[in-house]
């Protein structure tokens, strides 16, 4: 079932694609189905191993990604003001998209250690420190976005793991709570902030888009135009003006959900949306019926990934969310989170695959 | 932790995620389902545009159909402000820079100097060359230059320079009060509007209507496609009565006047100006301003700080002193005296006086040849330009005849030309004097009465008893002292024999412009008949049909018989004749003319030179004026450029300097052959000692050369500004 999902999503995404009028016109496709070959590769790479031996490597996982993050930092490449990618040839590698993987797997062992040691508050602290250093160092590209998925993550997956939801909820409310006030007191009182202006305003201006809709919420607005203007049926594909004429900024990545939505209208968001909900739904499946705790922390990790990037990315484009930056799983163009969700999605088939204690 | 509890928290968890799946569901059907009409206009507004095509601009035509100004394209090459860096605009910058041959700083300027709205151009350069919009459209194809528009605006072209600036005037963008002013005309910031000369006050027929285009633009402002396009209708085209040949001649023939004049020693001469009218029909054949300005400078970009040093620059080019500078005729006045006098029966056409060189009339005043000229009548008065002949003539006729007829022959009010800002001068009358002389009264004596008002007011304050009164007594001393002063000078304020004398012989407060001075010797020489002098003889529309056409417009005939006409212009012939004050300047004219000079006296400077004429004697085709300012003597530096004129308007150019006048542009050299003339006869006018001299035949005897500076006994004279300025007496020419 959730091949077959993702099977559709991957072709809806590749026609996606090919109607952004990027300049090599379908250089972009090209890439992404080489994206999509690998992640397949990937994929299968992912589901033929037996996921309990990742375990034993959790370790060395842990450690390369810890320094591929510190090598993005020391030569990474820069563009648009973060430095989040590594050069190899022609391709940008960007471990940040690994790092979540990577994270999954090492929480889920981590957490599997610690089975019904989590239910106070101190207990959950070496978790905090164990995902708190990767989260750390992507800050500091920074990548706002993808540290917050790690936030979440982690907190998908010490709930179900069995941290207590008060404490649990206490501290990402707290937390959140804290930032909220914290960047309220720095916008009313100039309290000092380790952000920079234009990622304060890019995270508050969702809240008032037209208040600089020349230039913060410039995004913000054109993207809602599109969506709105989609319909019921859409514009048709190749038809929508917002995306055709550029007036959409970031149309094949970022707000790739827009551009579906201008062009198929609220049918297609409905499609794609259930197309996700069912991945997600399997996954949750999935994370009920593994066999071993490992398994369902996994398949619950990664359930967490991929709703928090639909929640941000399709929040950023109704305008319900701050602008963040997150690509929307299988859909956006980008070759890196392609071949990441694609593994992940294969370590959830292979903890749906070896369900049974015995098999084979 | 048991599988069942596990299971539990699996099932909450999945209820969260349904519940955010359903948020976005909620979202996306308010975005695309309920407001969906909203953001369907808000996307169609976003790619629609309403591009407007300025009209092509009239274009002006000569008599004879050559294109005085036409319109030519503009090239702007800008770049839209998609909100770029400066990091991702180098590139950009540093490639158009080497396009455009400029250095990157100055378009780092442009930039930083403009930083408009988000997708609007940043105007970087304008008028560029079609060779480098080119380049520039070929490279656009590369991503680099994607952002960079190329604009084409119609921009006006003045193929003769400077040329007849003053009459054409220039285009600028619509200054901020005249769109004020003409919003309801359809008029939007950036417009152009014509803001002198024909291009103001034709401004209506020579806009045109706009077009625009509805097309569809991507997010760089781009057009994708043409929604559909309203032609634009060019403005209607005018075609003058200026005679382009006459034009240039008058034009070369100021620049030389002045050069000459400087030459001579009148340093004080900088500009001239002259106006030739066809005296059948009041049509102008040329209207020239010395010195005048480039008005293709508008059409490039122009600072406010450059334009005002262009406006305020101290010889006034923009100043158009044919119609907005009113000079004293000196006595090119004469015609009308003698017409008055004749006309209301004061002198018959047989009168004589004896000129002994001198007139008394309570004093006594010098002519300007002290050795007499005999026995004068009117004609003869004329030819020599006899000042007893006119004084006793125009104490016999008085002031307000002289000014009767002054306004008859269009003297001191406007003509109506289609030119903004003509002023209408001043016709001297008893009124108008006292209005100047109090002016200048207060002016000089206001602030003495209270410069002792306010020494005195500390001081009496402070004294007491005996010192006091002592204080108050010294005030009162003071206040009569400067009251007698004033007394002496307030006798001024009547209109007094000697301004009537003044009158007769052009001097004093009278000032007329060069056109209306023209325009008078036009009526003198048709017969009486006062045009309206005009330049616009018809307007046509593009597609050839005619929308409005002039013609000869008589304001009145002049009450003056055609008699007494006749032997004012018989006068006026003998002027350029052996004998005549203008006949070096016309000795060897094949045709007959006629003319008279002037020189018009100004206080501390040198004299304005004056001439009018008109040609031939008989059957006459166009009147001429000359006014050249502090050029001395008229005979010497004006008459030469009418007689140049005329050679130009009737043909008499020799090959050569035909060839010279359409090669050369240059100004202020003269050609050889208006050199002066051989001074043939006798008395010839520049002969005279200039005015203003100490020479005792000039300034002797003049009831006050000096006015208000220091009053001669009892018998100070007006005079406030210059052009108003005038004693009497002149040295004649």
């Amino acid at each position: 079932m959730a091949i077959v999902g993702l099977g559709l999503v991957t072709i809806a995404s590749a026609t996606q694609v090919t109607s952004v009028p990027g300049e090599p016109n379908l250089g972009f496709v090209w890439k992404q189905l080489l994206g999509i070959a690998l992640g397949t590769g990937t994929f299968l790479f992912f589901l033929f191993w037996r996921y309990e031996e990742l375990t034993k490597y959790t370790r060395l996982v842990y450690v390369v990604n810890l320094g591929m993050l510190l090598a993005v930092l020391l030569v990474g490449h820069a563009a648009m003001g973060a430095q989040r990618w590594i050069q190899i040839g022609s391709f940008l590698f960007q471990p940040s998209e690994f790092a979540k993987l990577a994270v999954i797997i090492g929480l889920a062992a981590f957490l599997t250690e610690r089975e019904g040691r989590l239910e106070r508050f101190r207990d959950l602290l070496p978790v905090f420190a164990y995902v708190g250093l990767p989260t750390l160092l992507i800050l500091a590209q920074p990548d706002l976005g993808t540290a917050l998925v790690f936030v979440a993550i982690t907190v998908g997956m010490l709930y179900i793991a069995g941290a207590r939801p008060l404490v649990l909820g206490a501290v990402t409310l707290g937390g959140l709570g804290a930032v909220i006030a914290w960047i309220w007191a720095h916008l009313n009182y100039g309290v000092w902030i380790p952000l920079k202006d234009y990622q304060i305003t890019r995270l508050t201006i969702f809240l008032d888009p037209w208040a600089d809709f020349q230039g913060a919420g410039y995004h913000m607005i054109q993207s809602q135009i599109a969506i709105g203007a989609g319909g019921l049926w859409g514009r048709g594909l190749f038809s929508g003006s917002q995306n055709q004429l550029h007036f959409l900024p970031e149309q094949h990545t970022d707000f790739i959900f827009s551009v579906l939505a201008e062009e198929f209208g609220f049918v297609g968001v409905v499609v794609l949306l259930t197309l996700f909900f069912i991945v997600v739904y399997r996954g949750i499946r999935i994370a009920a019926q593994a066999k071993d705790q490992f398994g369902t922390l996994l398949a619950a990790g990664i359930v967490s990934m991929l709703t928090f990037h639909v929640l941000t990315n399709v929040g950023m484009a109704i305008g319900i969310m701050p602008v963040t930056g997150l690509p929307l799983p299988l859909f956006s163009y980008g070759v890196n989170s392609m071949i990441v969700t694609l593994a992940a999605l294969g370590l959830l088939c292979n903890v749906w695959l070896r369900r049974q204690v015995i098999v084979f | 932790m048991g599988k069942k509890k596990t299971l539990k928290r699996i099932n909450v968890f999945l209820g969260a995620i349904v519940l955010i799946f359903v948020v976005l569901i909620v979202r996306v059907s308010y975005l695309q389902l309920i407001e969906t009409e909203h953001y369907r206009t808000l996307a169609r507004e976003n790619t629609l545009r309403l591009i407007t095509i300025p009209a092509p601009r009239g274009e002006i035509f000569d008599r004879h159909g050559t294109k005085l100004v036409g319109n030519r394209p503009l090239y702007t090459v800008s770049l839209v402000n998609l909100g770029q860096t400066r990091d991702e605009l180098e590139p950009v910058v540093e490639k158009l820079s080497v396009i455009l041959d400029r250095t990157p700083e100055e378009l780092w300027e442009a930039i930083a100097k403009q930083s408009p709205r988000r997708y609007e151009p940043i105007r970087l350069a304008r008028d560029v060359p079609l060779e480098i919009v080119s380049r520039i459209e070929e490279q656009q194809l590369d991503d680099l230059l994607r952002s960079v528009v190329i604009d084409l605006e119609p921009m006006r072209e003045y193929p003769f320079g400077s040329t007849l600036a003053h009459v054409l005037g220039y285009v600028r963008e619509i200054q901020p009060e005249q769109l004020e002013r003409h919003r309801e005309d359809g008029y939007r910031m950036g417009d152009a509007f014509g803001q002198a000369g024909l291009e103001n006050t034709q401004e209506r027929m020579l806009r045109g209507i706009k077009g625009a285009r509805q097309v569809e633009v991507d997010a760089y402002a781009r057009p994708v496609r043409s929604l559909g396009i309203k032609d634009p209708v060019p403005g209607n085209d005018l075609i003058l009565t200026i005679d382009l040949k006459v034009q240039l001649a008058a034009e070369e023939a100021l620049a030389w006047a002045v050069a000459e004049a400087q030459k001579m020693g009148n340093s004080d001469s900088q500009a001239a100006s002259a106006v030739v009218i066809d005296v059948r029909t009041g049509e102008i054949l040329a209207l020239a301003s010395y010195p005048a300005y480039d008005p293709s400078v508008f059409a490039g970009d122009l600072s406010p700080a450059q334009a005002h040093a262009l406006m305020n620059a101290p010889d006034q080019p923009f100043l158009n002193r044919a119609i907005q500078s009113a000079y004293p005729p000196g006595s090119t006045f004469k015609m009308v005296v003698g017409a008055a006098a004749l006309e209301t029966g004061k002198i018959d056409q047989q009168f004589t006086v004896f000129c002994p060189g001198y007139f008394y009339h309570e004093r006594r005043y010098n002519c300007w040849n002290p050795a007499g000229h005999g026995t004068v009548d009117l004609v003869k008065g004329l030819q020599v330009s006899c000042n007893t002949y006119f004084w006793t003539v125009g104490l016999k006729t008085g002031p307000e005849i002289m000014a009767r007829f002054a306004r008859e022959f269009g003297l001191g009010e406007r003509t109506g030309i289609e030119l903004p800002g003509e002023v209408a001068g001043v016709v001297p009358t008893a009124e108008y004097k006292r209005r100047v002389v109090q002016a200048e009264l207060d002016r000089r004596f206001g602030p003495q009465f209270e410069a002792v008002e306010e020494r005195y007011r500390t001081k009496v304050a402070m004294a007491t008893g005996e010192a006091r009164d002592q204080l108050q007594k010294e005030k009162q001393q003071e206040l009569a002292r400067i009251q007698a002063q004033y007394d002496r000078y307030a006798w001024d304020l009547v209109w007094r024999d000697y301004d009537t004398l003044n009158m007769a012989i052009g001097q004093g407060i009278h000032s007329y412009t060069p056109l209306q001075l023209a325009n008078y010797v036009a009526a003198i020489a048709n017969g009486g008949k006062l045009y309206r002098p005009y330049l616009v003889q018809r307007i046509v529309a593009p597609d050839g049909t005619i929308v409005k056409e002039f013609g000869p417009e008589l304001r009145h005939r002049v009450p003056v018989s055609e008699e007494h006409l006749a032997l004012i212009r018989e006068g006026m012939f003998r002027v350029n004749q052996p004998g005549g004050t203008a006949y070096g300047s016309f000795y060897d004219f094949p045709l007959p003319t006629a003319g008279k000079t002037g020189t018009a006296e100004v206080l501390h400077k040198n004299n304005h030179a004056l001439f009018v004429g008109f040609a031939p004697y008989e059957e006459a085709e166009i009147a001429v004026a000359v006014v050249v300012e502090h050029g001395g003597q008229g005979s010497r530096i004006a008459a030469p450029v009418a007689r140049r004129i005329m050679d130009a308007y009737f043909g008499f150019l020799t090959e050569d300097e035909e060839e010279a006048d359409q090669t050369s542009e240059s100004r202020g050299v003269a050609p050889a052959r208006i050199e002066p003339r051989p001074r043939v006869s006798e008395p010839e006018g520049p002969r005279e000692s200039p005015t203003g001299s100490t020479e005792p035949e000039t300034g002797a005897g003049s009831p006050g050369n000096e006015y208000l500076l220091s009053p001669p006994a009892g018998e100070p004279v007006t005079s406030a500004e210059e052009a108003v300025t005038g004693t009497h007496n002149p040295g004649e020419t």
